[in-house]
């Protein structure tokens, strides 16, 4: 069921380290330092707390300055002198402190920062905890997390040595490998000389592909974190999971025995291998049905505590399971994959967007709506003049005028488009070819990309084979190929651009790709001639998501990994998912 | 090798003292030393020379001349003195001299005669004039202790941090102390004086009588004092030409000694070094130098010229107008060596190695004698150690062959010490150099530190030597090279009379690349000495953008640090430049200036967004930016006014600005807003409940579930609500009342646009039982 990985496979480094530096820095910032003993978190209704010292622990954002302002201004109304901190992290930002002087309350608190960026969330997952970083940079332009992760990246190579082979697409990837490199520079000596344990690295951004964020995600903790949400790689199961009448906050790495088998397999194929597992648990207690007091106390001593563990996570995940059926029998799965799946191979087109239409006239969930809108429009290479008004007409009128602001950022980061009319993939496709004759042709087909930021991802599917030709039943019990985890239908973009770089080496006979997903001049290899790599760590890949990744990605990669004898390690500004991705787009009554 | 003990001296049965030549002096000097203040530097440092006219009455109108030498006698700097009559001169640790003026004023000059600084050091000095100065040496750095007209003592510490102190009264002091000293005992500064027999110590708070344990008595006024380089011994000379040396807590007496001469020494200072075997003073008349320490008899000298004693960690430097001379007590290892008829190992390993050079047998004899005796370890190591200790550096070389030879000998004696040694050797006969002038010995230079000695060979500009040394012993880049290279740009950008480019091209030739080398920092040094446009092209050079920004602000360059800080990805940086351009620049300018950087102008719209809204509306104004104007008016409709009169009109200007922005769609739907919004409004006042800010769909529904039907279905009509909505919609509303008949009604009243989907869609809350 689960698929052991190759014998050959590397051993992936150890991350404990930056878990215990960052548990180590906190408990002394926090203890230490400002000998804090209640904790609160800061939302936006005012703490109530008759401490004579007030420390606060944020990100550097002007709301969080704002929200501190209020409560430092509110106590001194009322005549109250207490002492405020503030520790910023990654960093403090000159912007903020301008905020606490235009306030008025510079004087009043003192700062310092916590320079935390990566949280080891698995065994092959690290976060830097940077939801907002998809926001800040695709949409509104902001770069002041690059630096972040340039740091986050020296502080790996300082912990790990070098990265001898670098490879990147994207504008975000390329500042931040610059930055980086400029860091390594600056404070060379240190990974100099060290033999590197990682081979390879990866920076991809996330607007290179859309598409697989945007899908309905069917592996197991994909489905997770869809429905119930994964925070900080843990799950909150409500009631009518646990079948009790409390949740339970449920913490999802390898360490779940249960989970970690389950974790990157098809929904399909979950239920089976948990009634198994559950047959077997049932033979391993009935075990104790004629063994004498020896065997039993033994039995009692040794196995007994695992199996109850074992029992507890199983029913906690059949409980998820059910729950997860439950949801979307009601939600009409099946006609939404099938939708979707159509959407990705480019037929039906009419008949999904008229199920859009139905789905926003029903106002079924306005985040979804978006989804299905925003997965045509990247697919198609933007919607239709026509169907680009009605269905914001419709979305409108559904959900509320605000999103009229919604709309406007979904174009501004090319995620909701129209197609110029009369510009649709097919026309520009037979402009250029025939414009190949022409001497001026490579000139033109510059102008043409440079024109407007088009997805391309037809023409990009087509070249990278990402819709597999299916001869009878995909068998989602044997995966054959990345497309499992979107049960057959669709190989994810990001992962097959990782692979086939992976596989050459370089971006040598991408060119096209590349141009297609108009990063020519954002690509980039970097092999160093450092040759002291082991073979060993030639196979382990650190694949970084600026923007994001998905758990269908993750578990894609891990299936690649597995096939090529590779270990894939992610670092990632956050795990996100479509809903992640569409509410950071959205525009909320506040 | 019969005449190398020649100037040897015995002092008592166990020192000897020997005293030769560092360099013969070729310094020109016009005046006679008796006529000038002197001062020199320690550890083999400078010579400031200042004839003093106003000592004697005569020519008085001649401005005179300070010089500045090196220990060898060469000029390193002259310049007429135009500043108040100098009391005395002295050498800061850090190689400055410091000039005290009888009004207190003390002036601080550099090694080139560049003037640094000046302080007072108080009304008090002012008013009463400063009848005597000392410059002295502590943990802390360098201080000044001055003797005023009223026979107070002010002194500070430390000039680097200058804390003036005011030491307490001497009762019933009249007159001048007939000699007084600075002591440093316990990291705090006293001052020990002798007023006719009386000897009185002062520190911060009290002035208490002191008596030497075992002075000889007859004593009616001390001439004159010495306290050691370390500050632990004290020799006190008296009227009776008697020496009396104890420890300067006055607890303890050494010796004493009787010189029988009652003329009062021109100088007196202590020779000893680290582990002395013996302590002696060096008394220096006008034409007599004597060596004195617990012995019946003392050394003596002839002094051919005026001279001038310098006392030094291990030894004592003397120089005249002619030569200059180092006194210092022969160490251990040099001792055992060249003693006569010696039978130490080292001098029997030296011997050795000579006879090994002449091919002759009794080197095997030396060396067997050696081994019999297992002595050849320490053998090795005197010789290391001896050839450290001479100056000459045929003798280094000798003594190092025999450590060497006998290294052979061993099977397992650690090569460091000799390779050291020799590194060592090679950098002070480099510095001792006549050229250079730098006469350090191996103590001193072992207590220098390789660190000091560069920053003084920095100091006296000698870039290449300080460079070669770097790369003889294989500095670190950051501390060694780099570092020289570093002040070697700021010295080079003071030239004032080399162009921009020149100095730039130069400074970037040298420096490459060179890691650890900050060129802002030089460039700093630039725009410190006004020189602006090297600044900039220096900083053209910095490879760290981020270091380039705050001194182009400072340089109220600012429009060149925005770009840099853009190149430099720190968005902090770039932030930090927007506030200071917003502060420079008027309004348009800055605004015009952010058009042209789209990564400082998003940044500052998410400034704006929460902390200046006003200012954001201007941006987009200015950019005639209708889009995003209409998208933020719109956000104003709903954030920002809360009465429907404020809020219909903020639709209104978005809806202008959309039409502006030919976004014909978005402004028909903000219309529709508008029209909404007025509606939902005279709804609540007419029906009750809450409409306003519900979706259209919302609105529709809310009135079919209070059962106003006819204003559900004229709002669908006013608002073109397409058929397929309107079913769903209605078919959901009314289920959820469960009004079943109405249903009916409806279903019956046109065809279902949306078919029967309604039956199966597994979506729909309860099923209606007579829908079928």
């Amino acid at each position: 069921m689960a698929f052991p990985h190759r014998p050959d496979a590397p051993e992936l480094p150890d991350f404990s380290m930056l878990k215990r530096l960052a548990r180590d820095q906190l408990i002394y910032l926090l203890e230490q330092q400002h000998e804090v003993d209640k904790l609160y978190k800061v939302e936006s209704k005012p703490a109530v707390s008759s401490s004579e010292q007030l420390c606060f622990l944020v990100r550097p954002r002007i709301k969080n300055m704002r929200y501190i302002a209020n409560l430092v201004n509110a106590d001194k109304l009322a005549g109250r002198t207490r002492k405020y901190k503030v520790i910023f992290s990654p960093q403090k930002f000159y912007a903020c402190e301008m905020v606490l002087e235009e306030e008025g309350i510079y004087g009043d608190v003192s700062c310092d920062e916590w320079a935390f960026s990566l949280l080891p969330l698995d065994v092959d997952l690290l976060s830097m905890e940077l939801p907002e970083f998809f926001r800040d940079y695709f949409l509104e332009g902001d770069q002041r997390w690059i630096n972040t992760v340039a740091q986050a990246l020296h502080l790996l190579s300082t912990l790990y040595g070098p990265f001898p082979n670098c490879y990147g697409i994207g504008r975000c990837a390329k500042m931040s490998y610059e930055l980086w490199r400029k860091l390594e520079d600056e404070e060379d000596g240190e990974t100099k000389g060290r033999r590197p344990e990682i081979g390879h690295i990866f920076l991809l951004d996330r607007d290179m592909d859309f598409v697989t964020a945007l899908c309905s995600q069917v592996v197991y903790e994909g489905l997770v974190d869809d429905t119930f949400r994964i925070k900080c790689g843990s799950v909150d199961f409500g009631p009518e999971v646990t079948s009790s009448d409390k949740s339970l906050k449920v913490l999802l790495n390898a360490e779940d025995k249960v989970f970690n088998e389950i974790r990157n397999e098809h929904f399909s194929n979950v239920f089976g291998f948990l009634s198994q597992k559950a047959r077997n648990l049932q033979a391993q207690y009935d075990r104790r049905r004629g063994m004498d007091i020896k065997q039993m106390k033994n039995f009692v001593s040794q196995e007994l505590k695992g199996l109850k563990q074992e029992h507890r996570l199983l029913s906690l995940h059949i409980g998820a399971c059910e729950s997860i059926m439950k949801k979307k029998t009601k939600q009409d799965f099946q006609e939404l994959i099938k939708t979707e799946h159509a959407l990705l191979e480019g037929f039906n087109i009419r008949e999904s967007t008229s199920y859009i239409e139905e789905h926003i006239d029903r106002q079924v969930s306005p985040i979804e709506s978006l989804r299905l809108m925003c997965l045509l429009s990247i697919t198609e290479n933007g919607l239709i003049p026509k169907d680009y008004r009605s269905l914001k007409t419709q979305y409108l009128q559904s959900y509320g005028p605000e999103h009229l602001l919604t709309f406007s950022n979904l174009r501004r980061a090319g995620l909701l488009t129209e197609q110029a009319p009369g510009d649709t993939l097919t026309a520009v496709e037979s402009k250029v070819s025939k414009l190949v004759t022409d001497k001026a042709a490579g000139k033109i087909t510059d102008a043409f990309s440079s024109l407007a930021k088009r997805s391309n991802f037809r023409a990009i599917s087509k070249k990278l084979n990402l819709i597999p030709r299916v001869d009878g039943e995909y068998d989602l019990k044997v995966p054959r190929d990345m497309a499992y985890v979107f049960s057959g239908a669709y190989v994810p973009l990001s992962c097959r651009i990782i692979e086939q770089v992976l596989e050459r080496r370089s971006w040598q006979g991408l060119d096209e790709v590349v141009r297609l997903l108009n990063c020519s001049e954002l690509a980039f290899t970097d092999m160093t001639r450092e040759d002291k790599a082991s073979s060993e760590s030639l196979r382990l890949i650190l694949v970084v998501f600026l923007g994001g990744c998905t758990f269908s990605e993750i578990s894609a990669l891990r299936f690649l990994g597995r096939e090529k004898g590779y270990r894939f390690i992610f670092l990632t500004t956050a795990v996100t998912n479509s809903a992640r991705l569409m509410e950071a787009m959205s525009e909320v009554k506040a | 090798m019969d005449c190398y003990t020649a100037n040897w001296n015995p002092l008592g049965d166990s020192a000897f003292y020997r005293k030769y030549e560092l360099y013969s002096m070729d310094w020109d000097l016009k005046e006679e030393l008796r006529d000038c203040l002197v001062a020199a530097a320690p550890y083999g440092g400078p010579i400031a020379l200042l004839r003093n006219p106003w000592r004697k009455e005569k020519a008085a109108s001649v401005r005179p001349v300070l010089e500045i030498y090196s220990a060898s006698g060469m000029p390193l700097a002259s310049l007429l003195w135009k500043s108040g009559p100098v009391v005395s001169l002295g050498w800061s640790a850090e190689e400055e001299l410091l000039c005290v003026q009888e009004d207190g004023v003390v002036l601080v000059y550099g090694l080139h005669g560049d003037f640094r600084r000046h302080f007072s050091m108080g009304n008090e000095v002012l008013q009463n004039r400063v009848l005597d100065a000392r410059i002295f040496h502590t943990e802390f750095g360098s201080g000044v202790a001055i003797l005023t007209g009223a026979h107070r003592f002010t002194l500070s510490a430390n000039v680097g941090d200058l804390k003036l102190r005011r030491m307490p009264e001497v009762p019933g002091l009249q007159s001048a102390p007939s000699c007084w000293t600075t002591l440093c005992q316990d990291r705090v500064a006293h001052i020990l004086l002798a007023v006719g027999p009386d000897l009185y110590l002062l520190d911060h708070a009290a002035c208490s009588s002191v008596t030497p344990p075992g002075l000889a008595p007859g004593v009616s006024s001390f001439l004159q004092m010495a306290v050691s380089f370390t500050y632990r011994h004290l020799a006190l000379f008296t009227d009776t030409g008697y020496i009396w040396m104890g420890t300067t807590s006055l607890k303890e007496k050494l010796c004493e000694f009787n010189c029988n001469i009652r003329a009062p020494p021109k100088q007196m200072v202590w020779c000893s070094r680290p582990r002395s075997k013996e302590r002696a003073v060096v008394v220096a008349w006008e034409r007599r130098l004597m060596v004195v320490g617990d012995a019946p008899e003392s050394i003596q000298f002839v002094l051919d010229e005026d001279s001038y004693l310098v006392p030094e960690l291990d030894g004592v430097r003397i120089f005249s107008r002619s030569t200059h001379e180092f006194l210092h007590e022969v160490p251990v290892a040099s001792e055992e060596i060249f003693k006569i008829a010696s039978m130490a190992p080292g001098a029997l390993l030296l011997e050795a190695q000579k006879e090994y050079e002449k091919e002759s047998q009794k080197a095997d004899e030396y060396l067997r004698e050696i081994q019999e005796l297992g002595q050849l370890t320490q053998a090795v190591q005197q010789c290391i150690e001896a050839a450290g200790h001479e100056h000459r550096p045929d003798m280094q070389k000798s003594l190092l062959r025999a450590a060497s030879f006998g290294k052979c000998f061993l099977d397992r004696f650690p090569p460091d010490s000799f390779v050291r040694m020799c590194q060592d050797l090679r950098v002070l006969n480099a510095v001792r150099d006549y050229h250079i002038g730098i006469p350090l010995t191996y103590s001193q230079y072992k207590q220098l530190t390789i660190q000091v000695l560069l920053d003084r060979l920095v100091l006296r500009r000698l870039y290449p030597l300080a460079i070669q040394i770097c790369e003889y012993l294989r500095l670190p880049e950051v501390q060694g090279v780099s570092r020289i290279l570093a002040h070697w740009a700021c010295y080079k950008v003071q030239q004032k009379d080399v162009s921009d480019e020149d100095v730039a091209r130069a400074i970037n030739q040298k420096l490459g690349d060179t890691p650890g080398v900050s060129y802002s920092d030089i460039a700093a040094r630039a725009y410190g000495c006004g020189r602006t446009e090297l600044a900039i092209k220096l900083l053209e050079y910095e490879p760290r953008s981020g270091e380039q920004v705050p001194l182009l602000l400072k340089m109220k360059r600012s429009k060149l640090a925005l770009s840099k800080a853009i190149e430099s990805g720190d968005t902090d940086l770039v932030f930090t430049v927007l506030l200071h351009l917003k502060n420079e620049l008027n309004r348009g300018d800055f605004f015009m200036t952010l058009r042209n950087q789209p990564m400082a102008l998003s940044l500052y719209r998410q400034f704006c967004k929460y902390q200046e809204l006003e200012t954001l509306k201007d941006l987009y104004n200015q950019d005639d930016n209708h889009q995003e104007l209409g998208s933020f008016h719109i956000r104003a409709s709903y954030a920002a006014e809360e009465r429907i009169e404020g809020r219909v009109a903020a639709l209104q200007t978005a809806a202008d600005a959309f039409y502006k922005a030919k976004n014909e769609f978005a402004a028909k739907a903000t219309e529709d807003q508008m029209r909404l919004l007025r509606l939902q409004r005279r709804l609540e006042d007419e029906l009750g409940g809450r409409f306003l800010d519900l979706s259209l769909h919302d609105t529709v529904t809310t009135l079919i579930l209070g059962g106003h039907n006819k204003r559900a279905e004229q709002l669908a009509r006013d608002f073109r609500i397409p058929d397929k909505r309107l079913w769903w919609l209605k078919l959901t509303a009314l289920a959820d009342l469960e009004d079943w008949e109405e249903l009916e009604k409806f279903s019956k009243s046109k065809k279902s646009p949306i078919g029967y989907l309604v039956r199966q869609g597994p979506s729909l809350h309860p099923i209606p039982p007579s829908g079928e």
